[in-house]
């Protein structure tokens, strides 16, 4: 298998006859943190909506481990870990069914040991039992984080995963997510405002605008960028040209 | 082979089950209660039966109908909600993908003829019309089935992809841009709004039917307009209720930290609600009077349901706006 964990190339989508993406071309290697900036409405959900099969693009392609989505969905997404948004986990379920019904699905023996570690860490354990509907909106958090995970994904996507963590368990999950990129040799695809994770663990970053890649920071801009220790907001501003 | 769909729904029934603490108990006692009443109704029921009977092909092209516009409705519903749902990225081989949504999208009907053989059964023990109901049983059954593969033959409409609540849902366009004027206005019409937000056409029209269905035979077509239109009120009104309590208790919450007098905010809920109670019971006395009931009489029953209204949504306005105690 070759070293690029997601290859998406020339995508376009949108909703009806609004055009969301276009020409969005991305390519994520093994062990890289992608990290997707853009202002609200600037399509990064649909981005990511995109590359996890739950929007269906109107061109493009997307190969997740090698695997096209849209002709071979079962291998890519063997090979996908998704966060969704926490308000869509099933309320009458229990957090331990939850994460059983991902590991049946993505054919495991049982739930990792590392993933019942992080578990721990971030003090999820004692809510395993409980009702999803019953959680808060930072354990549900949590549990949507911890069923991307469910399996050793080669790609995990995240959707604003640390909004409604507290920051102990927001860094627990960054190192947690960088350590294991390095040792698995996936990719994490984050969707996020935070730029603390594009200064202190990304790889790569870019920036959407109206559906657009507005700029592209490859690891050697990054590494030049931290080595300078320029801040990265005044990057930001000065890429999508708000100086 | 893995079955996400089909394990979440499992586990949902059965965490439901064991929430609600409803067994199979309660089956069977609706059964034993139904089986009682057919019994002691058997002489009414029998030429009811034959009447069915006389009239399978009718029975049957209902059956189908109903069972069609149900499997292609939740054929659409099923595959737009999948699409959202938390497990749109979990990976299903493509066989096991489209025995689940068979299983989903025919549910309904599927339970349907459970409950028409189940009937049925119970039918054939409590009134000993076997051949009557063996072939009502097949007319109904055939009919749900036929639905069910009619239900798949029409064309899927086009998805609707648009997440609800989203910025891309097509919103009203607004020419030029209003200044924005401080006004509790909007408080009263949020309850108006909510009514007709529930009060859909596709509603009223299931709404209609038992009304219709309840009419005896020979009823003139004017009349039951007239019938309608008087349930269409009386349902506004309840509607209305229902809505205040649940906007007053959404308003209280957010509009507490604010430093708005509790006086203004009754004010603004009432003004416009009470207009509309006064209207719907104005139509109220009309449609009376068209139904030949003396204006005399028809002022008075218009004349309380404007009462018992306001007083009604009142009530349900100063007991949800109620300041609460931290639990």
């Amino acid at each position: 298998m070759s070293g690029i964990i997601l290859e998406i190339r020339e995508l376009r989508a949108g909703y009806g006859r609004r055009t969301v993406l276009e020409n969005i071309s991305i390519s994520l290697a093994a062990g890289e943190w992608f990290v997707l900036l853009g202002p609200n409405g600037c399509g990064k959900s649909t981005l990511l909506d995109c590359v996890v099969g739950r929007l269906r693009p109107s061109g493009g392609e997307i190969h997740i481990g090698g695997f096209p989505l849209l002709q071979d969905p079962y291998e890519a997404k063997l090979r996908l870990g998704y966060g969704c948004a926490p308000d869509v986990l099933p309320a009458l379920l229990t957090a331990r069914q939850c994460l059983e019904v991902h590991a049946a699905a993505k054919e495991q023996v049982g739930i990792g040991a590392d993933l019942l570690a992080l578990a721990e860490e971030l003090r999820f354990t004692p809510y395993l039992e409980s009702f999803v509907d019953t959680l808060s909106l930072g354990t549900r958090q949590k549990l949507a984080v911890l069923l991307a995970l469910v399996g050793d994904p080669l790609l995990i996507v995240l959707d604003e995963a640390f909004n409604g963590l507290d920051p102990a368990s927001a860094l627990i999950l960054k190192r947690h997510l960088r350590a294991r990129t390095e040792r698995r040799g996936g990719a994490i695809l984050l969707a996020t405002h935070s730029l603390d994770i594009v200064e202190h663990y990304a790889d790569c970053a870019a920036v959407l605008i109206d559906g657009k890649l507005k700029h592209v920071w490859p690891k050697a801009e990054l590494q030049r960028l931290r080595a300078n220790q320029t801040d990265f907001e005044t990057a930001l501003a000065a890429a999508i040209g708000e100086t | 082979m893995p079955a996400p769909r089909l394990q979440t729904a499992k586990l949902m029934r059965r965490n439901r089950r064991d929430r609600a603490r409803v067994g199979g108990a309660l089956v069977v006692l609706i059964c034993i209660a139904l089986g009682a009443m057919f019994f002691l109704e058997r002489d009414a029921i029998a030429p009811a039966l034959d009447a069915l009977r006389r009239h399978g092909y009718v029975c049957l092209g209902a059956a189908a109908a109903f069972s069609a516009i149900l499997v292609a409705r939740r054929r659409a519903l099923e595959r737009v909600q999948f699409m959202r749902s938390w497990l749109a990225a979990v990976p299903v081989r493509s066989a096991t993908a489209r025995f689940e949504g068979l299983l989903f999208e025919t549910l309904p009907a599927s339970a349907a003829l459970v409950v028409i053989t189940l009937l049925a059964l119970i039918a054939a023990v409590a009134t000993s019309q076997l051949g009557a109901v063996v072939a009502l049983w097949a007319d109904f059954s055939g009919g749900v089935v036929l639905g069910i593969i009619i239900g798949y033959l029409i064309p899927a409409p086009k998805p609707v992809d648009l997440p609800p609540g989203s910025r891309y849902v097509p919103h009203r366009q607004v020419r030029k841009s209003t200044p924005i004027r401080p006004s509790l206005k909007a408080l009263g019409q949020w309850p108006i709004r909510q009514m007709f937000a529930w009060a859909q056409p596709k509603a009223v029209a299931r709404a209609s039917i038992p009304i219709l269905v309840m009419m005896p035979v020979g009823t003139m077509a004017d009349t039951a307009m007239v019938v309608i239109a008087l349930f269409a009120v009386v349902g506004a009104l309840l509607l209305l209720w229902s809505a205040a309590q649940e906007q007053c208790r959404l308003a209280a919450r957010w509009l507490a930290p604010l430093p708005v007098r509790a006086s203004a905010v009754v004010r603004a809920f009432l003004l416009p609600a009470y207009a509309f109670i006064a209207g719907a019971s104005a139509a109220e006395a009309l449609l009376l009077v068209v139904f030949d009931v003396s204006y005399r009489g028809a002022l008075m029953v218009g004349a309380s349901t404007a009462v018992v209204g306001c007083l009604l949504f009142g009530g349900a306005l100063l007991w949800n706006a109620r300041p609460r105690r931290m639990q």
